[in-house]
């Protein structure tokens, strides 16, 4: 608080401040202390000139440059730094919204702000600032970061919104999730980092068992791109069989080679119908990631039409990957037309490649002229055989030895005899890892994986769990599933209607020597197994009338149910 | 303070059943987790080493926790996250969104709400902008420029897991784990569900991406572990404020649960249903008995509180029918048993009813049709009839087809507890033909 103004002097200014025994000046240049809501934390300001106002020049005040601390800023503009901002870090405030003036009665005392020395070269995460503290002199340490010219740009946008007001729209959001405090660690032992190169995540450079597709797409694209025409392929194969891996890789590798001259540049687009929220979206997508411009559907489509229509002397092929194909599906199928149609123009030289799931598909769902525009230049991925799927694990492993031999032999041939899906196959052994790595109960002699910990993960994660959930039910529900047979069985029918089977209920509790129910507590017993999914119910508002089915054979409810 | 002045603390009786009520009440109603769950240690370290390696180590996961109403899912998870978030690494670093399948009732609102929890940058207080298009893909591109590393990984909890399978092309599952596969932010996807078959709920390519691990809680405990809990959920804990009154309590408990008809009824319970909620419910209504009057728990409250539990609802409600609504209840009774359950007409059972009045000579019960009517009327309100499905507009209302909900043995209850009933309607009850 200010005690006394003492003088009207224009270049400088006296006050008293608390606490001080002899008055203080201030002078322009000068960083000073502004009173604000925060007690604790009173503004920062620096003050530029200062003046009398008003009739006859009374009251003094003082244009000032504005600071902000780091606690004004909001979280998300300061994860723009780049780096962790100190406590104590103040930055310049350029906005319009607050007023540089000020009365001289709002000001606390003087400050001091330090400026940190900054690497001139180095920018971004590896900035490192020398602070300068003075601990005895005054309660604050400021210091003022200068940043680069293009941190400044950054700061020039932060303040458009730190003081309160209407909040306006974002529309320089930046999409980011923020960053940790500390990079993780490496694997420590040989599992982790067996379970770190088995997820399925980690993709390797070059698939196994892929080689002939990748020869083939390969071909296929380079001849495209080197030719200068355009072209479409489809590509079917069950889910987890390395079909988008694939093509990822054949487009790696095409790249590097138009990086280094051997073939003309190219231009790769990527678009995922599951990604999206409706098929014409698809063009808004391939817009944006052709030229950056951003358009409503038929826009878009519009844009493109006259694209890919009109000669114009283009340089690049472009290469369309269409992942997911079936979505894009509408009823008049007017987007999946134009994606086959492009390709057909003359000057286009748009390469389509089509991934979906089912072999037919052209022939299931498309039209006749989207259909032959599709062309046959088809593909299809085969589910992988136990062979191939060894053979991916030992590859990914790649001389770490974390499995005994048979055990990798019964997880590739147990899913390939089911699905041939790659990623069950990863996700299996990384779990038996996980099992060998904690188990308690059984521990591995040779601190491999063996065969028993991969049986436990097969349990796991094969099994339905139907009969467990059976013998866990309680008497009442055990009883009710024993009541539904009866009645089916009296019936001949696979339904039967609550009143019917409580009826049979009933009787089985006076068989068991059990006290019978109410009716409200056998609709809960069937309501909950209803929940379950152990039977199928028609909705509960019909009440004793509601139909029962079964969800699980009638032998593995007797199975579960057989005393033991 | 002295070991000698914190004996000797002794509260007034008021003051001591307040805190009771108040540390039983936080047990049974308001879901306060337990130290450790009980009878789920495998589940408990499965989980908490699955978020352990994801919220640390970076590795992308998903489970789905499954298990039937009432067992503990949530309680676990949140036992779970709470022992995990004690560790400084992993609450400096894990975000966390919480979704729940009866609230986000669409792809859209879940988008808007995954964005809000997660405060990207097209959030400005609680409001998200952009369209449903532009929010799918800011989140797949924020997701997408993460990596293992260097980015908070995000721990994703789906409630009734099942409702989003219901939704259209089930894109966010398909989306989350897909992220969850690829090289992108650390996710970690946690749903929870009580239906079994949940996996066939999801389509192939959404089924390929999850990693299929389930954690099922399926406890096989028997009657003596849930005699256990029971004495364990109504014990109070060592550091209540007069030790005096605790240890009186705890061996008042003690002798309850060694009853033979507390034990009785709460086989029956146990028979009925092995899990938490119903507990919590029936251990909830002895708690209410208890004042600074009744300051234990007796057998009797509890074996009050278990047939309350256990009692009829429908019924309940007979006894607040009149004579004549009961009569034209016990009329439609003999036409299901004489058509065996074909549906029927207020004609009909007014008929039926009339043969009784013709048997018997008083006049008491002999009401007018519009009076019949209403009586009938009301019956449907209370939904003890209902209409057959289709009919409903077209016929007059004396015509309409309809069933009774009640079953033969609720009748029958309702009719040896019914306050005065005349004797001429019991007898005509018992007979076999009207």
């Amino acid at each position: 608080m200010i005690d006394s103004v003492c003088s009207l002097c224009v270049s400088s200014l006296v006050i008293s401040v608390e606490g001080l025994p002899r008055p203080t000046i201030i002078i322009p240049e000068q960083h000073i202390l502004i009173e604000g809501d925060d007690e604790d934390n009173p503004y920062v300001a620096k003050v530029i000139r200062l003046f009398g106002d008003g009739e006859f020049g009374e009251q003094m005040k003082a244009v000032v440059q504005w600071f902000v601390r780091v606690s004004e800023v909001p979280l998300s503009k300061l994860k723009l730094l780049g780096r962790e901002p100190h406590p104590q870090e103040i930055f310049h405030y350029q906005g319009r919204i607050c007023d540089d003036e000020v009365n001289v009665e709002s000001i606390l005392r003087p400050v001091q702000v330090t400026v940190a020395c900054v690497h001139p070269k180095v920018l971004g995460h590896k900035m490192c600032t020398n602070i300068t503290t003075d601990v005895k002199s005054i309660k604050f340490k400021n210091i003022d970061s200068w940043m680069s010219g293009h941190h400044l740009l950054t700061m020039l946008l932060l303040f458009q919104q730190i003081m309160p007001g209407t909040p306006r729209t974002p529309h320089q959001a930046t999409p980011s999730i923020p960053c940790r405090s500390l990079p993780t660690r490496q694997p420590a032992n040989i599992l982790e980092e067996a379970r770190a190169r088995l997820h399925v995540s980690s993709v390797p450079e070059s698939l196994p068992c892929r080689e002939q597709e990748f020869q083939d797409i390969y071909s296929f694209v380079e001849s495209k791109i080197i030719d200068g025409t355009g072209g479409c392929m489809y590509i079917s194969g069950v889910p987890g069989t390395g079909k988008t891996a694939t093509v990822h890789e054949v487009m790696r590798c095409l790249q590097h080679a138009a990086d280094v001259d051997e073939i003309p540049t190219f231009h790769f687009i990527e678009i995922n119908g599951m990604k999206m929220t409706d098929p014409h979206q698809a063009y808004v997508q391939i817009l944006q990631n052709l030229t950056g411009q951003k358009a409503t559907p038929d826009h878009a489509a519009a844009l493109l039409d006259k694209r890919f229509n009109n000669p114009a002397p283009r340089k690049q092929t472009t290469v369309l990957l269409v992942d997911e194909l079936d979505l894009l599906w509408t009823r008049k199928q007017n987007v999946m037309y134009n994606l086959f149609d492009w390709p057909t123009q003359r000057h286009a030289r748009l390469v389509v490649l089509t991934i979906a799931n089912t072999m037919d598909l052209p022939e299931r769902i498309m039209i006749n002229r989207v259909a032959s525009r599709l062309g046959l230049t088809r593909m299809s991925f085969q589910p992988y055989s136990f062979k191939q799927l060894q053979q991916i694990i030992m590859s990914r492993l790649n001389k770490v030895k974390a499995f005994e031999e048979d055990a990798l032999q019964l997880v590739s041939r147990k899913v390939a005899a089911l699905s041939g899906d790659a990623r069950r196959c990863l996700d299996i052994c990384r779990r038996a890892t996980e099992i060998c790595e904690h188990s308690t109960t059984n521990p591995s002699a040779t601190g491999l994986v063996g065969m028993s910990h991969v049986m436990e993960a097969l349990n796991e994660m094969f099994s339905s769990a139907y009969i467990t959930a059976i013998k866990c039910a309680s008497m009442q529900e055990q009883l009710f599933l024993r009541a539904v047979i009866a009645e089916f069985r009296r019936l001949g029918l696979e339904e039967a209607t609550f009143q019917q089977v409580f009826v049979q209920h009933q009787a089985l509790c006076r068989l068991e020597g059990l006290q019978p129910i109410s009716v409200s507590e056998g609709l809960a017993v069937c309501q909950r197994l209803g929940a379950c999914r152990l039977l199928l119910l028609e909705p509960s508002r019909l009440g004793v009338l509601q139909r029962v089915r079964l969800n699980v054979s009638q032998d593995d409810v007797l199975y579960a149910l057989k005393a033991d | 303070m002295s070991k000698r002045k914190v004996k000797d603390v002794h509260r007034p009786i008021g003051e001591c059943i307040t805190q009771v009520q108040q540390i039983l009440r936080e047990r049974f109603c308001h879901q306060q987790l337990p130290d450790r769950p009980e009878g789920l240690e495998a589940q408990y370290k499965h989980l908490l080493e699955l978020l352990r390696r994801s919220a640390i180590q970076g590795e992308s996961n998903s489970v789905l926790i499954v298990g039937p109403r009432g067992a503990g899912k949530t309680m676990l998870l949140q036992c779970v996250l709470r022992d995990l978030l004690q560790e400084k690494e992993a609450q400096k670093n894990l975000l966390q969104v919480h979704l729940n399948g009866l609230l986000q009732t669409d792809d859209r609102i879940a988008l808007k709400e995954i964005t809000r929890q997660l405060n990207l940058e097209n959030v400005v207080g609680d409001k998200v902008f952009g369209s449903f298009a532009e929010n799918l893909a800011f989140l797949l591109e924020a997701l997408k420029k993460g990596d293992r590393s260097s980015s908070r990984p995000v721990l994703f909890v789906l409630d009734e897991f099942d409702l989003f399978a219901h939704h259209k092309n089930q894109t966010l599952l398909y989306n989350l784990f897909d992220v969850s596969q690829s090289a992108q932010t650390p996710v970690a996807v946690v749903g929870v569900t009580c239906r079994l078959d949940v996996l066939e709920l999801l389509e192939k390519r959404v089924k390929s991406r999850f990693s299929h691990r389930q954690i099922h809680l399926l406890s096989s405990f028997g009657f003596s572990e849930y005699l256990q809990t029971v004495r364990t959920q109504l014990s109070l804990p060592d550091d209540f404020t007069d030790r005096g009154f605790a240890q009186d309590w705890n061996s008042s408990i003690q002798t309850l649960c060694e009853d033979k008809s507390v034990e009785e009824a709460l086989q029956r319970h146990f028979n009925s249903s092995k899990d938490f909620r119903s507990l919590h419910m029936l251990l909830m209504l002895c708690l209410s008995r208890v004042s600074v009057s009744k300051p234990s728990i007796k057998p009797a409250d509890l074996l009050d509180a278990s047939r309350l539990c256990l009692c009829d609802a429908k019924a309940n409600m007979l006894h607040g029918l009149s004579i004549l609504e009961l009569c034209l209840i016990i009329a439609m009774k003999h036409l299901n048993d004489v058509y065996e359950g074909e549906p029927f007409n207020l004609q009909m059972v007014h008929n039926e009813f009339k043969k009784f009045l013709q048997r018997k000579s008083n006049s008491m019960y002999n009401f007018e049709q519009p009076v019949v009517m209403k009586a009938f009327e009301h019956l449907q309100q209370l939904e003890l009839i209902r209409p057959v499905d289709g009919s409903s507009a077209k016929t007059q209302r004396e015509f309409q087809l309809m069933r009774l909900m009640l079953d033969h043995s609720q009748i029958m209850e309702a009719l040896q507890k019914y306050p005065q009933c005349p004797t001429d309607v019991k007898q005509w009850a018992m007979s076999a033909f009207g």
